[in-house]
């Protein structure tokens, strides 16, 4: 590692620190007026929250240039998306509350739970209402009381999220902590660490085991984040980020042979091995829980148990009813390649239109019945003219998170022994190039010498 | 005499063997869907105990928890009495060990 890494890592590693230890400037003002919301941080920090009303964790949705067959002129997210991950978005699945199942109870659900408004003022709202209903707190207080947090109903029969504006969160606030990122980004797709299957635990991502945060790589500015290239990761702020920058150059590696890799392969092939969370749903079939309610049926692994398929990607995503995932190719000048998790999800298909419907979760929670979930999902989009049948949508996840310690990275031989993880034939590589990449001579003498070394 | 002892002694290893996958295969793991109807954190911050009561049985069964991840979703209150819970704990004599401890509820 360089002087100029340990340099910054140490920073951050102190940052880190700091960020909880030292007090917000405002505090005692905070302390001595109380939590008024939005308006509170405004004095300080004017035009903000107008600011975060255009941004993608306000919106759920941008406008797209990089996927197929969709309008560029439309805006995509998870407000208005439809694939077998979710099934559902922030308009057919609006935070409401579930009809009673068979043991009489109910509950509320929603995939726009996690929006940072109040939910009378709800994605994508604009003006001084919604302004003032923004949960700031939410991502920036270190003492938030997430139980203060949760869906209600008001006696007018609105469906209204509180927050927790107590002085002690407002007082007790700085950047976002891995905490407060994680709190809804790993909850998303129907449980923990289900939609990704990443950890941001220490003992599971060296950025973090170094006092690394999401926001030291995420850097935000004006309150819009940048964001990597997931396939399946549509909106976004429009800034792009990559491992090469402040801390990492493009040639990061001591060993030349390495870098010799990095213009056609991505940082994460090697340093991501493993992920987890869901790999197979099946919409069209759900389970019912010991607590009476109903589940999509799901197979998942742990973190660290899901090996990545490894394809080029060009940047740019191939985007059909039955599939979603990355464009590229060995020879287009433009592809690297990069590891993903593959999901395959069953739902519903309109046999009028070959497209994939969506799917209201509020009937099939209570009571299983899946095709009254697509009839709901339909009407409140306004379809008539449609026949729902079963088929499965196989979507490709970016491998991003959850980089290993180097010395569990991957190695030569990972790669090109030849039963390693790349299947350089199905890459684009003839019989005869595939035999020079499995040729032992490529890494023997190199891994001879680290065994050596290390025994 | 030798012998004789070289006996005892691979008996006297293979009795202490079969004790220790006796003990081994003792602690069973089982899985419950619950609501949490108590916790109470230890004082020094590092292990927890929840009552759950089961969905199916409505027997409380009480979970000690240890993993940092879910001892600062207590420490938050991103899990509070209340919230329904799916957990696997392996169960030792009369201590339930969490292995597993997540709300039901995703989005």
């Amino acid at each position: 590692m360089s002087g100029r890494i340990v340099a910054i890592v140490l920073g951050c590693a102190m940052l880190a620190t700091t960020v909880q230890a030292k007090d917000h400037p405002g505090k005692e003002q905070i302390l001595k007026d109380g939590y008024q919301g939005p308006k509170t941080c405004e004095t300080c920090h004017p035009g903000k929250a107008r600011e975060f009303l255009g941004t993608v964790h306000w919106k759920h949705a941008s406008k797209v240039d990089h996927v197929d067959n969709i309008n560029p002129n439309e805006e995509y997210g998870m407000k208005n998306r439809i694939y077998t991950m979710c099934n559902g978005n922030d308009i057919v699945n609006n935070l409401k509350e579930v009809p009673p199942n068979a043991l009489g109870k109910t509950k509320f659900t929603g995939c726009n739970t996690c929006h940072p408004g109040d939910h009378t003022s709800d994605v994508g709202s604009t003006g001084s209402e919604a302004e003032q209903s923004i949960d700031c707190l939410i991502c920036h207080s270190f003492k938030y009381d997430f139980s203060k947090r949760k869906a209600v109903k008001t006696k007018d029969g609105k469906i209204v999220m509180t927050q927790d504006r107590s002085t002690e969160a407002a007082a007790n606030i700085g950047k976002p902590t891995i905490k407060n990122c994680m709190v809804c980004h790993e909850a998303a797709g129907g449980g923990a660490m289900i939609k990704r299957g990443f950890s941001m635990a220490k003992e599971a991502e060296v950025h973090v085991s170094k006092g690394i945060i999401c926001v030291d790589c995420h850097q935000v500015k004006n309150h819009k984040f940048p964001t990597g290239r997931d396939p399946n990761n549509w909106a976004h702020d429009g800034i792009y980020m990559t491992c090469v920058g402040e801390c990492h150059s493009a040639k990061p590696h001591g060993d030349a042979a390495y870098n010799k890799h990095t213009d056609k392969i991505a940082c994460q092939t090697c340093h991501i091995p493993k992920t987890g969370g869901a790999f197979s749903k099946d919409f069209t079939k759900w389970e019912k829980q010991a607590n009476g309610f109903y589940e999509p049926s799901t197979l998942k692994r742990e973190v660290n148990e899901t090996t990545p398929v490894y394809s080029w990607y060009n940047l740019t995503v191939s985007n059909t009813p039955q599939f979603i995932g990355p464009k590229g190719s060995r020879t287009d000048g433009k592809s690297k390649i990069y590891p993903f998790k593959i999901f395959q999800g069953k739902a519903y298909f309109n046999k009028k239109d070959g497209q994939l419907m969506s799917m209201d979760f509020a009937p099939p929670i209570a009571t299983g019945d899946t095709l009254a979930g697509v009839a709901s999902a339909a009407k409140i989009l306004g379809i008539k003219d449609y026949e729902p049948v079963p088929g499965w949508q196989t979507i490709y996840f970016g491998s991003n998170h959850q980089v290993t310690p180097k010395n569990k990275a991957l190695n030569c031989a990972n790669c090109h022994a030849v039963n390693g993880v790349l299947n350089f034939k199905e890459l684009g590589y003839s019989i005869k190039e595939v035999e020079k990449l499995t040729n032992p001579e490529l890494y023997f003498e190199k891994l001879l010498k680290q065994q050596q070394e290390n025994e | 005499m030798k012998k004789i002892l070289s006996i005892v002694m691979v008996m006297a290893v293979m009795l202490i063997s079969s004790l220790t996958v006796v003990k081994t295969a003792s602690a069973e793991e089982l899985k419950m869907t619950g609501t949490i109807t108590k916790i109470e954190l230890a004082a020094d911050g590092k292990s927890a105990t929840a009552v759950l009561k089961d969905s199916k049985t409505e027997a409380s069964v009480t979970i000690t928890i240890t993993d940092d991840l879910t001892l600062d979703k207590f420490k938050d209150k991103r899990i509070v009495e209340g919230d329904e819970i799916r957990t696997k704990y392996e169960k030792s004599g009369d201590t339930n060990t969490s292995k597993m401890f997540k709300k039901t509820a995703g989005c």
